[in-house]
């Protein structure tokens, strides 16, 4: 049976981008949209108020190899 | 010189530069090969040959007056269909670009023209670049070498198998999550993916612009390690191109393994694996270790968090950047394309802002957790024996997309983490398809990646097998 996710994200999909759902193995993909809801609940909490996009450029400077 | 097919990359340019063989002749070569064998493997989508042979004559009479060459004089390529040279044909494996014709040419083909290397033509890859075993609805599904009925691993897949067929000595792939690596391990070659802003992207179709990278297939870490010289560095159509000086990445290529550090996560890259991978990956840390490296097991518990937001950063890049398509041509894109593009509009804005806002903070995290005390992180490249092309065809089967996005579960990972990754042939499974050991450093720390990835190779031949074909 369909998981109850399905239609009204299809829904929601159509509404806010115009998309409509383009065939059954996406239909199939949507019920997998759970698994993706489980992960980021799991993740609640680790975002901090500061975290923003451009540290991952600094991180990438950070985390450069020690001298040799 | 026997079979000219047979040299490396840089074996092709050296003997080049030395005079010990003619840009034509090696552009016959290749194109004998083409002939021989893109039948069956469906590599090719555009053979320049005319202006190919014009650029080797253009070669030899430079070389015979004796003009400079280049680091890559002389040596045929082709590159994957999505890299733009002005007023040609780039597909981009869809139906949806068959007749987009790029006004601008990507600074990447630019720097290797400016190499010498000799462009003949663009290669199949999978649509839009968006799947990791290769499949392509359009133009044909490419073929692997060592068995035309498995997979060639994907996105990159007309580079990953005309490489190792010997069709050409170096191709470009692209690699979003995984897609340069995948195919360098499925068929049994070298793939690089540079430190995430390393290489310009001006030019080159997007994907998922946080995650894009631009990188060779080839055969051995050498070849990478030149490769990489000709087209890493700054650019100025490319904001985000790292400003860090190029090193001499061949000059660190000393082929010594003593002292070493490397690191294997204990948990995650090698949960699930199949046993013959397990066996040829274990085989290679025992080379490493007999050569003088150590090698230790890690935790590293930011993984989850690290699988979760690479998948919720790319699915919603990819469907921003396709979301006027999806509205109007969404029949014009294979079945597996437009189901995976369509889940990705259901995401909320904020679960993306917390993918790249986390990625700095989980970067350290990792680095610390797997990096300190040590050089290198190694991996299976996939954890799965190689599939088949059927056993991974969502289009015709959906029930078989487990299966399909387990094949990048490894990949995956270092595209949101940002570090060099290499993949190198490490043995073959028990069906006869190739393994490969993947191999990631720090920021920036591709000579590491590369030296210890051209050690192993000097004292393995996994990377000289060719198949039979």
């Amino acid at each position: 049976m369909e998981p109850e996710i399905v239609l009204p994200t299809m829904e929601a999909i159509r509404r806010w981008s115009g998309v409509e759902c383009p065939n059954a193995a996406a239909r199939l993909g949507l019920a997998d949209m759970a698994g993706l809801i489980a992960d980021m609940e799991k993740l609640r909490g680790t975002m901090v108020f500061e975290d923003e996009p451009s540290s991952f450029e600094l991180a990438l400077r950070q985390c450069k190899e020690p001298a040799k | 010189m026997t079979d000219l097919a047979e040299l490396s990359m840089t074996e092709a340019a050296d003997a080049f530069a030395r005079g010990e063989v003619k840009a034509e002749a090696l552009v016959r070569a290749c194109l004998a090969r083409v002939d021989a064998h893109d039948p069956k493997l469906n590599v090719t989508i555009r053979l320049d040959r005319e202006a190919a042979l014009d650029a080797a004559a253009a070669a030899d009479q430079a070389r015979a007056v004796g003009i400079k060459a280049g680091p890559l004089a002389g040596v045929p390529m082709m590159h994957k269909d999505m890299y733009y040279r002005q007023g040609r044909v780039s597909t981009c494996g869809s139906k949806i670009r068959k007749d987009f014709v790029a006004d601008k040419t990507a600074t990447v083909l630019l720097k290797l023209d400016a190499a010498g290397a000799i462009d003949m033509g663009t290669l199949n890859m999978a649509e839009f670049a968006q799947n990791p075993t290769g499949h392509n609805a359009h133009y044909g599904h490419c073929h692997n070498p060592w068995n035309l009925d498995y997979c060639t691993g994907g996105s990159s897949s007309g580079s990953g198998s005309g490489v190792a067929g010997r069709l050409f000595y170096a191709a470009l792939g692209s690699d979003t999550g995984g897609s340069i690596r995948l195919p360098a391990s499925i068929c049994g070659i070298t793939g690089l993916k540079a430190t995430q802003t390393r290489v310009s992207r001006h030019g080159v179709m997007p994907l998922s612009f946080s995650a894009d990278n631009v990188g060779p297939l080839v055969r051995t870490a050498k070849d990478a390690a030149r490769f990489l010289a000709v087209t890493a560095g700054p650019d100025p159509k490319d904001a985000t191109s790292a400003p860090e000086a190029v090193p001499d990445y061949e000059a660190a290529l000393d082929g010594d393994l003593r002292g070493l550090r490397v690191a294997v996560c204990s948990t995650w890259f090698l949960d699930g694996a199949d046993a013959p991978v397990l066996a040829a990956f274990e085989a290679a840390l025992q080379v490493l270790k007999d050569r003088g490296a150590t090698v230790d097991y890690v935790a590293a518990p930011s993984m989850p968090a690290i699988a979760t937001y690479v998948s919720v950063l790319s699915r919603v890049e990819g469907a921003a950047i396709h979301a006027n398509w999806m509205r109007e041509y969404p029949q014009d894109y294979a079945i597996h394309l437009n189901a995976r593009l369509f889940g990705g509009y259901s995401i909320p804005g904020h679960y993306y802002v917390e993918a790249l806002a986390r990625r700095g903070p989980l970067l350290k995290q990792f680095v610390a957790e797997t990096l300190t005390g040590y050089d290198l992180v190694a991996t299976p490249t996939v954890k799965t024996r190689v599939p088949t092309l059927a056993e991974t065809d969502i289009d015709e089967n959906p029930a078989n997309w487990s299966r399909f996005m387990a094949v990048s579960a490894n990949t995956r990972p270092f595209n949101y983490l940002g570090l060099p990754t290499i993949s190198i042939p490490c043995g073959f499974d028990d069906r006869g398809l190739p393994v490969g050991l993947q191999l990631a450093g720090r920021p920036f720390a591709e000579s590491t990646v590369l030296k210890a990835a051209d050690a192993y190779q000097r004292i393995t031949d996994w990377h000289q097998r060719s198949p039979l074909l």
